[in-house]
């Protein structure tokens, strides 16, 4: 399953986000409705799985979030 | 009845050799007549009959996963070669043909399986196939789209299922999907039981769209004059069924509704009639509802479809020979009357 070196990743088990390039991209439902690109890079990813579901919200907004002090 | 009615023929014993064709093994099969086998060689013979019967309908009943299981091209192909004439399907079974044809892929599952694990990795398990979570998604979002430029095009009015079979084929381009080659072989496929697979669920998708003016709309019961006409118009009516549940009681249905009856019947199913539930139930059964005639030439093989049907087809397109060539009788009628006219 995993290449030699690599880490395993797990994207985040938000409601409205399922796989769209597994582990890298998520398909966003909720930016489908808006009329915007629905795909999307996924947020955070875990070396460990975390099987609770994550706060949904908009992955590009919360990157944004993420990166501003 | 007398002591000697009861007695057929002796049991021949099955005799295999090294370049044995399907079709060789299946006359040592019915040859022993006994148990799976000879039911196995009657399916064949009548599936034959009905083939060779120009007045008979074939209508293709499909439930389970068929197409995850690797039956995709053989249904395609009996499409494209006219060995069938109508498919009756379950949504999903087309959901997965719609998922390869999109250029997913149904995969074997390497054992041991671990299913907590397999849901952490985002794969679906179908016994011991695999599907791939981004997969599903991608059909999701193409089919989204799909749905509407369907809505757009036909201003919220609304489509029977085999209709919207039909649309969905005109705009998949993978020539071995079921989908597509009944579109192009004006082959139509009824999925009476579509609102409970991906085709239902991903309409809320679709619909959640907030820029979105016209939403596809699927209506239940139109294709019901549409099936029960094909019924009514064809001479004969003949089904093979794999698996059961609701695409074999809408072909049964259909051909009663139409006060038809089926004059073929083959049932390949796992299940038993003991719960009382219609994928295991009887043929003899159905004849007291008179969906199949008492006279009807009927069986049910008990077995995995995967196995068994391949087989079958096999055997059947092997007595044909390739010169055979087919035509539905509701074409050749439709034909003959747009040459009267």
């Amino acid at each position: 399953m995993l290449e030699r070196g690599k880490k395993a990743k797990f994207c985040g088990n938000c409601d409205s986000h399922n796989a769209y390039d597994y582990p890298d991209r998520v398909f966003c439902s909720t930016r489908y409705a808006q009329g915007k690109d629905p795909i999307v890079d996924t947020l955070w990813f875990c070396e460990d799985y975390n099987p609770v579901s994550q706060e949904c919200y908009c992955v590009r907004e919360a990157q944004r979030k993420k990166k501003s002090p | 009845m007398g002591r000697k009615d009861y007695v057929g023929n002796p049991v021949q014993h099955i005799r295999v050799s090294g370049t044995m064709t399907v079709d060789q093994l299946m006359q040592q099969f019915r040859n022993s007549g006994s148990f799976g086998a000879g039911r196995l060689a009657t399916a064949c013979d009548i599936y034959e009959k009905m083939l060779r019967d120009e007045e008979c309908t074939i209508f293709l009943a499909l439930s389970g996963a068929v197409v995850p299981a690797g039956m995709r091209l053989l249904v395609t192909d009996l499409i494209r070669s006219r060995l069938v004439d109508v498919v009756v399907s379950t949504g999903a079974s087309m959901v997965h043909d719609a998922i390869e044809a999109l250029r997913g892929h149904h995969y074997k599952a390497k054992l041991p399986l671990n299913d907590r694990e397999l849901y952490k990795y985002h794969l679906f398990r179908i016994y011991d196939v695999l599907v791939p979570e981004e997969d599903y998604v991608k059909l999701d979002y193409r089919l989204s789209e799909i749905y509407g430029e369907i809505a757009d095009e036909k201003k919220g009015a609304s489509l029977s299922s085999r209709e919207f079979a039909w649309e969905l084929g005109k705009r998949l381009d993978d020539p071995d999907s079921i989908l597509r080659a009944a579109y192009e072989e004006n082959v139509p496929i009824f999925m009476p039981s579509v609102r409970d697979s991906e085709f239902g669920f991903i309409h809320w998708l679709h619909s959640s769209q907030a820029n979105r003016k016209n939403v596809l709309n699927l209506d239940a019961f139109k294709e019901v004059p549409e099936i029960c006409g094909i019924c009514r118009d064809s001479p004969k009516n003949g089904m093979i069924v794999i698996g059961g549940g609701v695409p074999r009681n809408t072909v049964q249905s259909a051909t009663l509704a139409s006060k038809k009856g089926l004059d073929y019947a083959v049932v390949v199913t796992m299940d038993r009639p003991e719960t009382g539930g219609l994928s295991g139930s009887t043929l003899s059964e159905t004849v007291s509802w008179g969906k199949v005639k008492g006279e009807a030439d009927n069986v049910m093989v008990i077995g995995d479809a995967l196995m068994i049907f391949p087989i079958m087809v096999a055997s059947v397109v092997e007595r044909l020979g390739k010169d055979f060539r087919r035509e539905p009788v509701l074409q050749r009628m439709k034909k003959g009357f747009s040459e009267a006219k």
